[in-house]
């Protein structure tokens, strides 16, 4: 057993800016509103916090010092992540880290984003990660006109939809799953929109294919603080603490493509699969459960392949099988496993995947309403490139 | 970036002997002369065995379409003229997968699998890029 991490902390308070499109605030604006919504939520002071772990930075935002600095915080410990998806793990393993170390005691997560303001950083000119030495790593290939990450989803997508006889018809169920949790989620974009069907999925216009415009994600605007800070001081403070009971970091090599199943044959893969060994599923062994205790799956739906991909990389599903696994409701709430309640990045905002985990910190409270999960007593943050956090209450 | 150019490939000390191989329409492989693995993209380093003792291998130019997409959004304004457009990662005979467009094809007619043989497009006077077309 790890006892170094397993509910040595835990997330004491969350705060939110409102999410939306084309929002007037700037970032420093919008992650104020989210920190002092933070700071009410916990009962913490601004002087508590010691800490500051951000998601956000060079090119899209801010950078740490500049958050700092604008908030009027005196920290002792930075950690600077930035703006992607796989970084989001990172962004909040690394507070737990510092809390547990002793280099901080109070860090404010802090993810702000205006992505309208910034959408030709997008896959647009000024895009320059495909430009990088190496290249982009979601398949970007500005030569050849791939200069989105959408693409590398797509790629993957497709040679999936090869292999395995997929179809995007079935790939509509994430979307569909995702709207209906949105339908239940004032603070969603598309809250107040119909249900989806696979009609309405098929029928919208063709982004890169396979990916239909309801298979990207929504472009936002908006802001989320998370407040890290030990078991013991959570226990004095106003919230039920939401602990973190396991933790892995994600897995990189030849095998690996950020958007694809491990060993599938997305750049230089191999193309022969493995399936999950103890490194996929150590989050599991460390926070003391087996994978069929968790009662919520929450990741990173930039693009609707990746809820699949996540899925297999898991073992929810055997290889292969995700999009048939999904099909009937599986994914939405009050199927085997609900997954991105409030909606996701497809369907409620973008705010760099924090939506989600504000949304299962709720749901560990329990004050979800309408959409809460019955009986939450473990929800998983995974991805498909395999980083991991168990959270429990 | 200028968005009314396409973007070049950017050229560093380990890939530039590739693209002097595609100006001479050769397509290159970078191999391992301590283990006989080829790999790409050209890495300073032997990714298999990490040794150093790195060469150049001309490759036959075949392979397969292992992974596909049309784009037929505009994200960068040189590309619009040819929305929507082909991009695929092609699986050389020797293994290792490079990207490029499939040219001379319907997109329709695109298919993980398919055979494919390299062709050079002198874009400008200093670079080159291999794309591919149906194998014959």
């Amino acid at each position: 057993m790890n006892d170094i991490v397993r509910d040595k902390v835990a997330i004491v308070g969350i705060g939110r800016s409102d999410f939306g499109r084309f929002l007037p605030e700037s970032q420093l604006k919008l992650g104020s509103i989210a920190l002092k919504a933070a700071l009410a939520d916990s009962g913490l002071e601004r002087s508590d916090i010691d800490g500051l772990s951000i998601h956000m930075g060079w090119p899209l935002g801010l950078d740490y010092d500049q958050v700092a600095e604008g908030y009027g915080l005196d920290v002792r410990y930075v950690n600077q992540m930035w703006t992607h998806g796989r970084f989001i793990a990172y962004t909040l393993q690394h507070a737990a880290l510092a809390v547990i170390s002793g280099m901080a005691d109070v860090v404010a997560c802090v993810t702000a984003i205006s992505f309208t303001r910034e959408r030709n950083i997008l896959g647009g000119p000024g895009d320059m990660e495909g430009m990088r030495e190496g290249g982009g790593t979601h398949g970007e290939s500005p030569p050849y006109g791939l200069t989105a990450p959408a693409a590398g989803a797509a790629l993957a997508y497709q040679r999936y939809m090869a292999l395995y006889g997929a179809t995007t018809e079935q790939l509509a169920a994430v979307p569909i799953a995702f709207r209906k949790h949105a339908r239940l989620n004032p603070q969603a974009y598309t809250y107040g929109l119909s249900e989806l069907t696979v009609d309405d999925h098929q029928s919208q216009r063709m982004i890169v294919d396979p990916l239909r415009l309801f298979d990207c994600s929504l472009i936002s605007d908006g802001a989320v603080v998370v407040l890290v800070t030990s078991a013991e001081r959570a226990r004095d403070l106003k919230q039920k603490p939401v602990y973190i009971a396991g933790m892995q970091g994600l897995r990189s090599g030849r095998e690996e493509f950020i958007f694809s199943p491990r060993g599938m044959g997305l750049n230089q893969q191999s193309g022969t699969r493995a399936s999950a060994d103890e490194r996929d599923l150590a989050v599991y062994a460390m926070a003391g459960i087996e994978r069929k205790d968790i009662d919520g799956l929450y990741t990173y739906d930039a693009f609707s392949p990746l809820p699949l991909f996540v899925l297999e990389r898991f073992g929810f599903s055997p290889e292969g099988e995700a999009a048939r696994w999904v099909q009937g409701g599986r994914i939405e709430l009050g199927g085997e496993l609900p997954m991105n309640t409030s909606g996701g990045l497809l369907c409620e905002a973008h705010i760099g995947g924090w939506n989600s985990i504000y949304e299962l910190t709720s749901q560990l409270r329990g004050v979800c309403g309408e959409r809460q999960i019955d009986g939450a007593k473990h929800l998983q943050w995974a991805t498909c490139w395999g980083d991991s956090l168990v959270f429990r209450n | 970036m200028d968005a009314s150019q396409k973007p070049l490939p950017r050229i560093t000390p380990d890939t530039e002997p590739f693209w002097e191989g595609c100006r001479r329409h050769e397509l290159l492989l970078a191999e391992c002369n301590a283990c006989k693995k080829v790999h790409l993209p050209p890495s300073p380093v032997c990714p298999f065995c990490f040794s150093d003792d790195l060469g150049w291998r001309q490759a036959s130019g075949r392979g397969t379409v292992s992974a596909w997409t049309v784009v037929h959004r505009e994200w960068f304004e040189a590309f619009r003229d040819d929305l929507p457009y082909n991009a695929a990662q092609i699986e050389l005979e020797e293994g290792p997968r490079l990207t490029a467009n499939v040219v001379n094809i319907e997109n329709g007619e695109i298919k993980v699998g398919m055979a494919v043989e390299v062709v050079f497009d002198d874009v400008t006077d200093e670079v080159t890029l291999p794309r591919f077309r149906a194998a014959k």
